[in-house]
């Protein structure tokens, strides 16, 4: 489980990573040597993940400040405004404000210059011509309640009957601390009583007391009156203050100081009939404390959990060490095959069997070391639920969020680069998908939005899918925006997958309202590219009015696969064996005339010659063999020349030049010390599916 | 000019150790031994806040505290009630008849000026 502390300290990091990027291509663009639309495209990027992750934290002074810097790139990039040195100086000033907001945030004795802000906003709206009215709230509002306790009195209308009098317990509050912000207010009603009481207090006390003795204070009024006493921030410290001991939530609050036994007591009793609410829920719910407060007790309490679970030792290992010994594992497995080969050249039996066992032992030493860099994809799940209850929030939606398989494995790096794809694809469900509460029951669906994420390991590929029970995607108002957007022409025919897929192309938004989340065209392309990179595959399924389905599809691990040799003249090509369903002799005569699928046992599969597509020169073998290969659900043939059988591949990536060569995701070094290409699955049935049905 | 405080016991020793400590707090204290004679005491003059116990003879504080009420210059006059624990439907007439604060026996001088503390101004 990953606190907030660490997700914070992620936001922070990759903050400080978009400001980076940020400044260098502001400083290109100063320079003259960039080429500028690029450029602005990423400047506007990083303001929009900095925005959209700021506001997941809550740092609303970062929110306001960003959203204006924003907007004045949004304009840039719709060629609205010229991108001047005027203009790029003015957002350098900006990018070296975020900066320090950000830095203030891990270190809050570097004070933010708020007169600087102030002025910097100023400079911004003058760029925009409705200035935004989202400039950030002067910094003192909200740093003056962090130490204070917030107490807020409906006095009851029986109070002056009963003889209370709040001028005694507010100069009792005196006796206890400092009483800030005072104010008193009273609404009369038509039929005013001069008897009744009708007045709110509402003030901020500092005070070394607990939550008990502030509550004493209104023990006499507690009947006839609504009291609520919020513990001030700095509970959260004395929360991380408090002795190891296993202890329920409810009891670690009420020790710090934040709740009263007596509101423990009666959430407790209130539990007992909504059974499906947890203590902390319904004490936030109560308004007896602030969410956060509760939050920092979890933590703490998930700390204490995991100091008792020591028996599962961690061990923090650099990764740059962890790569460096899969690197030479890499090394040695291909030593190995050179090795076994020549071996298996010898006739000596002994040797050959001595030999197996190191075959086997570094077959396993291979899976454990790919297992060291293997985590749980749960903690890439966890960030999502504050992301999922957070947004949820935001925009007013009720949602739920179901995740299945969180202890599914997958790649560390896998993971790192997934985060980001994730969060747009959530942050898109909740705001797109998701329909709000009025419009769900207007519809006939339960009010509660349903969020589904689900791993799970699906013939050598792990799939991650993110699903709900919201709009579900518009074929046609996509096809129309994507008209509309010149993304395609109208005569074009696209199928219902395809129109989907168009979601994913630059600059797509379907969205009627710019939203703080989503709506600005920034995402879906980037999700694509960066699942992509990972030689992974996203899918959409949707029903108008149902729902929508997301799943990606990425292979098990980077670095080594089980592959199966196959040669295409003298050319060597590795399958990765998990995707291999059969390979069959080619019979030319059964195929039909001209067409390139073949009947196999009555089902039609497609199949691709890889002489023809790899334009190789050499002729066609006598004996032809086809591997039948499966991805998902689709599958096809791959004709080749020779079986050669199993081994295991080392991946090298190509280099840059070769990346547009389709079919092709690698290449290893074979035991003999060819090189083998490794053949890019799914591309190659895409490929022949698609062939076969464009004809 | 100081407070006034009428404080209702049978109990000679709560009243005399109430009563030192509110004096000593500055309050102007007057007793009474039981209902009967407390209302006697409730004369007209300014009465700021009445201590009462519940059980007394001839008449009891739930009795005594209802008469009270009645009376229109104390009808708004705060009541402690003084209890031991465990008596919860003393507490609900007690409530009922216009005793809002309670304060259970036994308790420590400093416990009875807190309470007073918050219904009263020194």
């Amino acid at each position: 489980m990953m606190d907030m502390a660490q997700a914070e300290q992620i936001f922070i990091e990759e903050a400080q990573d978009l400001l980076q990027v940020m400044e260098t291509c502001l400083l290109d663009i100063e320079g003259g040597d960039a080429t500028p639309a690029d450029h602005i495209a990423a400047i506007f990027r990083a303001a929009h993940t900095i925005k959209g992750s700021a506001g997941l934290f809550g740092f609303n002074t970062v929110v306001g400040f960003t959203h204006s810097v924003e907007s004045v790139l949004d304009k840039v990039r719709d060629n609205k405004l010229q991108m001047d040195a005027l203009l790029v100086s003015l957002l350098l000033d900006c990018q070296q404000h975020m900066a320090q907001m950000i830095a203030a945030l891990s270190y809050p004795a570097l004070a933010v210059n708020a007169a600087q802000g102030t002025f910097l906003l100023e400079q911004l709206g003058t760029y925009l011509q409705a200035p935004k009215d989202l400039a950030p709230a002067p910094v003192a509002a909200q740093t003056a309640a962090a130490d204070a306790w917030s107490v807020d009195v409906a006095y009851g209308l029986d109070v002056f009957r009963d003889g209370m009098d709040p001028v005694s317990q507010l100069s009792y509050l005196t006796t206890l601390g400092t009483l800030e912000q005072v104010s008193l207010q009273y609404s009369f009603p038509a039929d005013f009583d001069p008897e009744s009481c009708y007045l709110h207090l509402q003030l901020q006390l500092k005070t070394g007391a607990g939550k008990q003795k502030i509550e004493d204070v209104f023990e006499f009024i507690q009947e006839s009156s609504q009291v609520q006493i919020k513990p001030p921030l700095t509970v959260v410290e004395q929360l991380e203050h408090t002795p190891l001991q296993p202890e329920k939530l409810g009891q670690l609050l009420v020790d710090a100081g934040a709740v009263t036994p007596r509101e423990l007591e009666q959430v407790l009793e209130l539990q007992k009939q909504q059974t499906h609410s947890s203590v902390g829920e319904l004490l936030v719910q109560q308004g007896a404390v602030p969410t956060a407060v509760v939050e920092a007790a979890v933590n703490r309490q998930a700390h204490q959990e995991h100091k008792r679970a020591s028996d599962f030792q961690v061990l923090k290992v650099e990764a740059r060490k962890l790569d460096h010994l899969i690197k030479l594992i890499g090394e040695m497995v291909t030593a190995g095959s050179a090795n076994e080969m020549l071996i298996s050249q010898t006739n000596n039996e002994q040797l050959q069997e001595a030999f197996s066992s190191i075959t086997h032992l570094i077959e396993q030493i291979r899976d454990g070391a790919l297992s060291l860099r293997m985590v749980q994809i749960g903690e890439s799940f966890s960030r999502l639920k504050r992301i999922v209850r957070d947004v949820s929030r935001e925009l007013g939606k009720d949602v739920e969020l179901d995740v299945v398989g969180a202890e599914t494995e997958l790649d560390k790096s896998m993971v790192e680069k997934l985060s980001d794809p994730l969060m747009h694809i959530v942050r898109n469900a909740l705001d797109h998908g998701i329909e709000p509460v009025d419009i769900r029951t207007y519809r006939g669906k339960p009010a509660q939005g349903r969020l589904k994420l689900s791993a799970y390991h699906e013939a050598g590929a792990v799939v991650i899918e993110i699903q709900d029970d919201g709009a579900g995607l518009d074929a046609s108002r996509i096809r129309a925006k994507a008209e509309e957007k010149g993304l395609i022409s109208s005569e074009q025919a696209l199928s219902q997958e395809d129109i989907y897929r168009l979601i994913f192309e630059p600059g797509f938004s379907t969205a009627a309202q710019v939203t703080n989340l989503s709506g600005r065209g920034v995402g879906m392309d980037v999700v694509k590219r960066n699942i992509e990179e990972l030689r992974g595959q996203i899918l959409i399924d949707s029903e108008l009015g149902k729902g929508a389905r997301f799943r990606i599809r990425l292979p098990l691990t980077l670095a080594i696969i089980d592959g199966f040799e196959v040669t295409v003249g003298d050319t060597h090509l590795v399958l990765p064996v998990n995707m291999i369903q059969e390979c069959l002799e080619f019979e030319h005569a059964e195929l039909v005339e001209d067409r390139n699928y073949l009947n196999l046992r009555g089902d039609v599969l497609p199949f691709v010659r890889l002489r023809q597509l790899f334009q190789l020169p050499q002729p066609p073998a006598s004996r032809e063999n086809i591997v039948v290969v499966q991805y998902g659900r689709s599958r096809a043939g791959l004709v080749v020349d020779t079986l050669n059988g199993e081994l295991q591949a080392v991946i090298k990536p190509l280099a840059p030049i070769f990346r547009s060569t389709h079919g092709i995701s690698g290449s290893t070094i074979l035991g003999s010390g060819d090189v083998g290409f490794i053949l890019d699955i799914p591309q190659l049935i895409e490929y022949a599916c698609s062939t076969e049905s464009a004809r | 000019m100081s407070k006034t405080i009428l404080i209702v016991d049978d109990s000679i020793s709560i009243r005399q150790v109430v009563g030192m400590a509110l004096r000593g707090a500055g309050f102007e204290v007057i007793e009474g031994v039981d209902g009967k004679d407390a209302l006697t005491k409730c004369d007209g003059r300014k009465i700021h806040l009445v201590i009462s116990d519940v059980n007394m003879p001839n008449m009891d504080g739930i009795t005594f505290v209802t008469e009270l009420k009645k009376l229109a210059a104390y009808r708004f006059t705060p009541v402690i009630m003084l209890t031991t624990e465990g008596s919860d439907d003393k507490k609900a007439a007690g409530k009922a008849a216009g005793a809002k604060a309670w304060v259970v026996k036994p308790f420590k001088a400093e416990q009875m000026l807190d309470a007073v503390n918050k219904l009263i101004l020194p």
